[in-house]
C-alpha cells in the first residue's frame, strides 16, 4: 500500500451508527420500495443512494426538501462513536488531510459535523449537493479539489457498495469492520484493508509509512 | 518451505553482527519449536537467514547470582526450568508453569526465550491469510471465529493473545529480561519485553525485541519473605495445548494479612495481562476463602469480548477464585 496522505470519510457507519428509518421512509416514498425494518442504518441508506443513482432522475424540489427533513431527522438520531474524537485529532496531529465524501445533503451533513463538534477535524466536506452527486461523486470531487493521487487515499466503507465505489475511484478500501458477521463477508470483495475501531486507524498509516520506508 | 541460510556463530557479538547485516530478513533460530513452523508455514515474516544460536556458549543455565536471586540464560531448554530443583526451591509457581507449557517433547526442544518472543498461534495467521502479522491489512480473527487464540480484552490491529506462559509467571516475580543489542546491554522487565501487538522495524509484533537484538538472560530477583503463589491454566486439552486463560498469583504475606500482589492474566489478552484493579483491591486484605467474590467483582472490567470469545473472561474470574482459594488453604 502507498503512503497514506488523505482520508474520506463517510458518516454513514463509520463514524456514527445512523438509524435505518428515515432511509427505509425515503425509498417507500420516493421510489415505492418496502421497508425493511432489520436493515442496518448503513445499508438503508446505501440501499437509498442505489434507488437514486438507477432511477437517474434529477429529484424535484420538493423530494429534495422531504430528503432534507428526513436525513437531517437521522443525523439527529444518530450515535457517534466513542473512538472518533481522539482518533480524528491523532490523525490531524499526524498531518493527515481529512475529508467528509457523502452523498448526504449539505444541510444534513453540516448539521452532523455541527452538532457533534467535528467541524474542525476535516480540511473539506463534499457532499451530494457540492459534489452535484451521490455515491462515487463526493469523492471524486474531494480527490479533485484537494489534488490527491488516489492510490494515497482511504476510504472508510462498511457496505458493499462502498467497497465497489473505492474500486471504481481508485483509492484504497478500509473496511470499518462494526459488524463481524457483515465484515466476514464483505472480507471477500478485497478491500485494501480493515480496523475494528477508529482508534487504530493511526496505527495502521504508521505501519504502511514504515513499511515504505523499511522492505516488510 | 521457502529456502533458507544457517549461520552459526559462536558469541553473541558475532550473531549481532550478523543479524545487523541482514536486517530483518534475519532471525534467531534457538529451540526452532516456533521459528520452524513459521517456515514451514511460509509466512511472509519468516526470516530467511536464520541465526543459530546454540553454539553460542553461556546462553544455557540456571544459576544462583550474589544476591540470591536466579539467572536463566535463554537458550535453556523449557524441560530444564521445569526440572531444576533450585526453581522449585525459590520459585515453584514458575517450575508450575514451565511443566504445563506445551508437551514433554516440545519442553525438550524449545528454549525459555523461544517462548518469550514466540510469534502468536492465531489459526489465520498460521493458516497463510493475508493478515497483519503476514502482509496484509485486516485481523481475520476479529471478524472469524475467535473463541480460542484471539483477545478478549480488546486489541490494536492485530487481535491474537499472546501464547507465552513463561512470562506470565515471571512477571509476578517482578523478573527482568537483559538483552544483548549493537549498543550494549539493555535490561528491561518483562512486562517491557511483551507490551502486545505494537510495530517495531516496520511489522506488527508481542514484543520489543528489534531484528538486531538477541535476548540472552532473564534475571530473577531473590525470592520476598512470605510469597504464597499459584499458577493456573485452562486449555481444551489437559496438555499440549495454550492456555484459553491462565492466572500467574504472587501474594506477599505477613502472617494473613496481605502485603503485597502480583496478579497477572495470560491467553485472554495481546500481553500478559498484569490486573492491578485486583491487586490493589488485595493488598492490605485478610487472605481468607471470602475474598474470591469481591476480588472477582473488580477483576478485567476492561473486558472488550469478540463475538465468540465472551467465555475466556468467565474462565479467567474462574482461575482467580480457585487461586485464592487455593492460597488461602496453604496459607
Amino acid at each position: 500500500m502507498e503512503v497514506i496522505e488523505g482520508i474520506l470519510i463517510e458518516p454513514v457507519g463509520c463514524l456514527a451508527e445512523f438509524p435505518s428509518g428515515p432511509f427505509l421512509e425515503l425509498a417507500f416514498r420516493l421510489f415505492n420500495r418496502k421497508r425493511k425494518a432489520s436493515q442496518s442504518g448503513s445499508r438503508a441508506y446505501w440501499h437509498l443512494l442505489n434507488l437514486v443513482q438507477s432511477a437517474g432522475k434529477n429529484l424535484e424540489e420538493s423530494e429534495k426538501k422531504l430528503v432534507e427533513t428526513l436525513e437531517l431527522e437521522a443525523v439527529a438520531a444518530a450515535n457517534v462513536y466513542e473512538d472518533v474524537v481522539p482518533a480524528l485529532a491523532e490523525l490531524n496531529g499526524m498531518g493527515i488531510k481529512l475529508f467528509i465524501a457523502t452523498s448526504l445533503s449539505g444541510a444534513a451533513t453540516k448539521c452532523f459535523l455541527e452538532r457533534h463538534s467535528l467541524s474542525e477535524f476535516f480540511s473539506g466536506s463534499w457532499s451530494s449537493e457540492n459534489s452535484k452527486g451521490v455515491k462515487a461523486a463526493p469523492l471524486e470531487a474531494a480527490i479533485a479539489g484537494a489534488s490527491l493521487n488516489p492510490s494515497h487515499v482511504m476510504f472508510l466503507v462498511d457496505t458493499l457498495e462502498g467497497l465497489k465505489i473505492a474500486h471504481t475511484v481508485g483509492v484504497q478500501s478500509i473496511l470499518m469492520m462494526n459488524d463481524p458477521d457483515d465484515a466476514r463477508r464483505l472480507a471477500m470483495h478485497n478491500p485494501s484493508g480493515g480496523i475494528v475501531s477508529l482508534h487504530e486507524l493511526p496505527d495502521f498509516i504508521r505501519l504502511v509509512a514504515a513499511e515504505n520506508s523499511t522492505s516488510r | 518451505m521457502k529456502k533458507i541460510s544457517i549461520y552459526r556463530p559462536t558469541s553473541v557479538d558475532e550473531a549481532i553482527q550478523i543479524l545487523s547485516e541482514h536486517g530483518t530478513e534475519a532471525g534467531v533460530y534457538a529451540g526452532g519449536t516456533d521459528l520452524l513452523i513459521r517456515l514451514k508455514n511460509r509466512l511472509k515474516q519468516a526470516p530467511t537467514y536464520l541465526v543459530d544460536i546454540k553454539k553460542i556458549e553461556n546462553l544455557r543455565y540456571i544459576k544462583e547470582d550474589e544476591q540470591g536471586g536466579v539467572l536463566i540464560g535463554a537458550a535453556t531448554k523449557i524441560a530444564e526450568v521445569a526440572n531444576s530443583d533450585l526453581l522449585k526451591q525459590k520459585y515453584p509457581m514458575l517450575v508450575q508453569a514451565a511443566n504445563m507449557i506445551s508437551s514433554p517433547e516440545l519442553r525438550n526442544a524449545s528454549t525459555l526465550g523461544g517462548d518469550l518472543l514466540q510469534e502468536v498461534w492465531c489459526q489465520y495467521l498460521r493458516g497463510g491469510y493475508s493478515c497483519w502479522r503476514n502482509g496484509g491489512y485486516l485481523c481475520y480473527g476479529a471478524i472469524g471465529d475467535n473463541s480460542y487464540y484471539h483477545s478478549a480484552m480488546g486489541g490494536r490491529l492485530c487481535y491474537a493473545v499472546y501464547p507465552g506462559d513463561a512470562a506470565t509467571a515471571l512477571i509476578p516475580y517482578d523478573a527482568r529480561a537483559r538483552l544483548a543489542t549493537p549498543r550494549g546491554v539493555k535490561e528491561l522487565s518483562i512486562e517491557q519485553l511483551v507490551p502486545g501487538d505494537l510495530m517495531v522495524d516496520g511489522r506488527i509484533q508481542s514484543h520489543v525485541v528489534r531484528y538486531n537484538e538477541i535476548l540472552t538472560e532473564v534475571v530473577l530477583p531473590p525470592p520476598k519473605p512470605g510469597v504464597r503463589a499459584s499458577f493456573e491454566k485452562l486449555r481444551p486439552r489437559g496438555v499440549w495445548d495454550f492456555a484459553m486463560a491462565s492466572l500467574a498469583m504472587c501474594l506477599q504475606l505477613q502472617g494473613q494479612t496481605i502485603d503485597d500482589a502480583r496478579v497477572v492474566f495470560g491467553g485472554i489478552s495481546g500481553k500478559p495481562l498484569r490486573e492491578t484493579a485486583v491487586e490493589n483491591f488485595l493488598k492490605g486484605k485478610t487472605l481468607s476463602p471470602s475474598l474470591k467474590d469481591d476480588a472477582i467483582a473488580v477483576a478485567l472490567a476492561n473486558a472488550a469480548p469478540l463475538k465468540y470469545n465472551a467465555t475466556k473472561i468467565d474462565m479467567a474470574k474462574g482461575l482467580l477464585a480457585s487461586g485464592l482459594d487455593k492460597l488461602s488453604a496453604t496459607a
